[in-house]
């Protein structure tokens, strides 16, 4: 699955010395391999570069997108049974036009659209409807983490994703015990629930 | 118990198997217990996948600025030979540290550049040696006919005056072996790099050989004066074996990022325009084709003229500075048809060969 087709693009390609097949760039994405990832960053870049640049975007705004891109690319291949039906280049290229449509749409009424013909467009509207539910949910997640403030935010994640015991978090935060942490969870668990259920509608929570 | 602590406790395998039982048992019977307990792991869930992601955005951000910078790039259009694609050499051009390097053997360079001279003797010794190498590979190719080896980058430069001065981008002959140079009425012929502005991107050559040079009549002149935005302009350059040209307009008077240095014309530049003339319509050169946005058409940037001469005029080494602040002032263009510009132009413009050890 290597690709080999001549891009003229490719001679202003980063790319490092070491070269991946494409299967090696998802099983490396699955696994989380850094090497991996660092090199299909770069591989990829200038495709999204080039068709934002073109299309009435920044420089910034292809940068965005294209880490937008590989986050779903990313999400994707860590779903059980995903497979690649096109060239990993396609899907990137599709999805990064998808991103970018959606944003020219939801900033203004009208715009040139100019696809690039390089590139061969797929439906990836299933693995980007998934996408953009969790992403509206994420998106809630890190406003009401806002609004939290410290050193609740710190103290829900120390406990719920970095799985700090009570203890260590009653030593952390200066605490007198592991009792007074776990109240002191408590009440900012209760906030963050009500502020998060609050933002999200209802709607979303029962489509789980 | 708070059903909050609960659970926390069953969701980290802390009960007994006899609480889990029972926590289970609720779970199917009380509706209200079940629907606060899939809300609380809804919630937890939702804050791990948030932190996650925002741990791999992070490492994205830190993979972008490591490959590309924070700055603005500025693709260079430096025609790469297969010997480059190889390696997958990348030729980004970032606004980098002021560096104008005089390569010469005058001594009379002030005590603060002198460190820097040292490097490039080193430098000119290589080219010698390099170019050497090559020269034979030539002879003994007369015998054999082989090709000469493919340079390891290729691009434009044209005619800076009459003694032999070329200009071009530094950013394709900056540590090169050696440079040659060549078109339809001159042979392959080895050039002295003599000015390198880094900054600015361009690099000043000389041919050696002055019977070469002797016949030379550079048709066009540079123009210092202001440029309007609108104006018709032109280039020609070697974006492959061939001579190829080029036309559109001046779209602004500064670069990208408002680098007021630069010109953004509306020519499409390839690779290999790179160093190139930017002329307008009475056959002046207002510029030299510098790069392009990565990926956009039609969009690309020169150096503007004025700028080349103030590089040339901060030089400390007299004798040069003197041959190349006289640049052609007669010029031969002015109302000829395009097509009769071009036939006068093409003499003068080069496509320039760079080897360079990797």
């Amino acid at each position: 699955m290597s690709n080999t087709s001549i891009n003229p693009n490719k001679a202003f390609m980063s790319s490092s010395k070491v070269q991946y097949t494409e299967g090696q760039f998802i099983d490396g994405l699955r696994t989380g391999n850094n090497e991996v990832l660092n090199v299909l960053y770069k591989k990829y870049y200038n495709i999204v570069l080039k068709f934002i640049v073109n299309n009435s975007g920044t420089q910034e705004a292809a940068q965005d997108i294209y880490q937008e891109t590989i986050i779903v690319l990313y999400e994707n291949v860590q779903k059980p049974g995903f497979e690649l039906n096109c060239q990993l280049q396609t899907y990137i290229y599709s999805i990064a036009k998808r991103l970018w449509l959606k944003q020219l749409k939801k900033n203004s009424k009208t715009f040139l659209f100019k696809d690039d013909d390089e590139n061969e467009v797929v439906d990836v509207t299933e693995d980007m409807t998934v996408y953009e539910t969790k992403e509206a949910e994420l998106e809630k997640m890190n406003q009401s983490l806002a609004e939290l403030g410290e050193p609740c935010a710190t103290l829900i994640k120390d406990f719920y994703v970095q799985k700090l015991s009570m203890d260590e978090i009653a030593e952390k935060f200066g605490y007198t015990n592991a009792d007074n942490a776990k109240n002191q969870k408590y009440k900012c668990l209760q906030r963050l629930k009500k502020s998060f259920f609050e933002l999200l509608p209802v709607e979303q929570i029962e489509r789980k | 118990m708070r059903p909050i602590d609960l659970f926390d406790d069953y969701l980290s395998g802390k009960l007994s198997a006899q609480d889990v039982a029972e926590f289970e048992a609720r779970l199917s019977s009380d509706s209200t217990f079940a629907n606060a307990f899939e809300q609380h792991k809804t919630l937890i869930d939702t804050l791990n996948r948030n932190e996650k992601r925002n741990a791999f955005k992070n490492k994205l951000k830190a993979i972008h600025t490591s490959a590309f910078g924070n700055d603005a790039k500025i693709i260079s259009i430096t025609r790469e030979e297969s010997f480059a694609k190889r390696y997958g050499r990348t030729v980004l051009v970032a606004a980098s540290t002021a560096a104008i390097v005089v390569l010469s053997t005058v001594a009379a360079i002030s005590p603060g550049v002198k460190q820097t001279n040292n490097e490039i003797t080193e430098l000119g010794l290589k080219l010698k040696a390099s170019s050497d190498a090559v020269v034979e590979g030539i002879k003994e190719g007369n015998r054999l006919k082989p090709l000469p080896a493919p340079a390891n980058l290729e691009g434009s430069a044209f005619a800076f005056n009459n003694k032999g001065y070329i200009i071009t981008s530094s950013h394709m002959v900056n540590g090169a072996d050696s440079v040659f140079v060549q078109n339809g009425s001159l042979e392959r012929t080895l050039t002295e790099v003599v000015l390198i502005d880094t900054k600015l991107d361009i690099a000043i050559l000389k041919i050696a050989d002055a019977k070469i040079v002797k016949a030379w009549e550079v048709p066009f002149s540079f123009s210092e004066k202001p440029t309007d935005i609108g104006e018709k302009v032109y280039t020609l350059g070697y974006p492959r074996k061939d001579v190829v040209y080029g036309e559109g307009s001046l779209s602004s008077l500064s670069g990208y990022y408002n680098d007021t240095t630069m010109y953004q014309i509306s020519i499409p530049v390839n690779p290999g325009n790179s160093g190139g003339p930017l002329l307008n319509d009475q056959g002046n050169v207002i510029g030299v084709i510098r790069g392009k946005i990565t990926g956009a058409e039609a969009t690309g940037f020169a150096i503007k003229s004025n700028e080349i001469f103030k590089s040339i005029a901060a030089l400390t080494v007299d004798s040069v500075k003197t041959d190349l602040l006289s640049p052609p002032k007669k010029q031969s263009l002015k109302g000829l048809k395009r097509t009769e510009q071009i036939k006068r132009i093409n003499p003068y413009v080069f496509n320039v060969l760079v080897y360079k050890k990797d």
